[in-house]
């Protein structure tokens, strides 16, 4: 006995004296007769299913919600993690600030500028071109943190283009920043240092960017 | 399960031995179902029922007069089941002449439906969930159209655009996935009440 006489069987395509043998041997063969009982309520499950409407036949497959689930897990995690994998190596241009903390040593060690009030001193500091320290000297409390606002000297008005906060003093006379002349138009620069948190006025200093 | 030939059954059951009798239950009702299953119309009580009274008939003929040709012990069954699926069908007749045939629809028994609905509801689910299961829309609409269309075989290869080879693979696998969901779902040991209905 083989699946194509079980599938015509099942299909009602054996004459009645074939169909009478089969079943005997049926009868006679009991592992032989589970395997039909599975043909014949498979056909049965297929007419019951497909009774009314046969779109489960013909619909998209559906995902298991639990092999989904986990699929958009692993998306997600891939996603952060390519995310992370970009946030940490990628330094964008426009980030590059026009003043800075000073951090390292190697600006320590650079090039400077050292900008103090000194009394009849008529000389305008002049900023190098490329990144520099500037020093600013004055006196400065180490328990304070400090703000440090470049302005523009504009005809008649300043333009305040860059301001760091929370600067510590390096020194009880020194406070560093370090400042990219490249990035700096061409004229007058005002270093505007105050004490945050007080009524204090600002130290001024003034210097050009040829 | 080990086969044990009819002519060793009668003579065993003729001679009391009440284990012959459970063996031969065993050997003969899942050859019993399949034939009176084509002859109940999807009634899975009256099946049940007839399986039953055909095993019944056949042992107390075993444990008296015993049965002409021992060998042809499966033969004897199956000509039995036959019989007694002929006579529920003329006794159904009789009783549908007789009586207002609404009303018969009406007062049906309720126990025999849930049973016969509870079968092949185990069928439908075990179908959907094997549906849901088949990747490719390909394999779904190849079922529908081998069993429920009664297309033939090679004008669905044609049609389909597919290799014989790839039609029996796609089959067979159906049909074994069908098998292990029915088996996952209890079918070989059936309790209708654990289908919730």
């Amino acid at each position: 006995m083989n699946q194509e006489l079980i599938d015509k069987f099942v299909a009602g395509r054996l004459s009645e004296a074939e169909a009478e043998a089969f079943e005997e041997y049926c009868v006679a063969n009991p592992e032989f007769a589970k395997q039909v009982e599975y043909e014949q309520r498979l056909k049965i499950g297929i007419a019951l299913v497909s009774r009314g409407s046969t779109a489960e036949f013909v619909r998209s497959p559906v995902h298991h919600p639990v092999r989904w689930n986990i699929a958009a897990a692993a998306g997600i995690l891939l996603s952060v993690f390519t995310l992370y994998f970009m946030w940490s190596r990628y330094v964008p241009t426009a980030v590059k600030p026009i003043m800075a903390a000073v951090t390292t040593d190697e600006q320590r060690n650079g090039a400077s500028l050292r900008l103090a009030l000194v009394r009849g001193n008529e000389a305008v500091p002049v900023l190098p071109p490329g990144i520099t320290r500037v020093e600013i000297v004055g006196l400065f409390d180490l328990g304070f943190h400090y703000s440090v606002v470049l302005d523009r000297l504009e005809k008649t008005e300043k333009v305040a283009i860059a301001t760091l906060y929370s600067q510590h003093p390096t020194s009880p006379v020194t406070i560093e920043v370090m400042i990219d002349g490249n990035r700096l138009a061409p004229g007058g620069y005002l270093l505007r240092v105050r004490r945050q948190a007080s009524d204090e006025e600002s130290l001024d200093f003034g210097f050009i960017k040829p | 399960m080990d086969f044990v030939p009819g002519g060793e059954l009668s003579r065993r059951i003729r001679e009391g031995d009440v284990s012959a009798e459970s063996e031969l239950i065993r050997q003969f009702e899942p050859g019993l179902r399949v034939l009176l299953r084509r002859r109940t119309g999807g009634d899975h009580g009256l099946l049940q029922d007839l399986v039953q009274e055909t095993l019944l008939v056949v042992i107390q003929r075993l444990r008296g007069a015993g049965i002409d040709d021992p060998q042809k012990l499966a033969a004897f069954a199956a000509q039995t089941a036959r019989n007694l699926a002929i006579a529920s069908l003329r006794k159904a007749e009789r009783q549908r002449t007789d009586v207002d045939s609404d009303a018969t629809e009406r007062n049906a028994d309720p126990a025999q439906s849930v049973d016969a609905v509870a079968a092949d509801l185990e069928s439908a689910l075990a179908v959907r969930a094997l549906l849901r299961e088949l990747p490719q829309a390909r394999d779904r609409l190849m079922l529908k159209r081998f069993y429920l269309d009664d297309h033939d075989k090679d004008i669905i290869c044609q049609e389909m655009n597919l290799t014989e080879a790839a039609f029996n693979q796609a089959l067979s696998r159906a049909r074994r996935r069908f098998r292990q969901i029915l088996e996952e779902r209890g079918f070989s040991k059936r309790d209708l009440l654990s289908l919730g209905l």
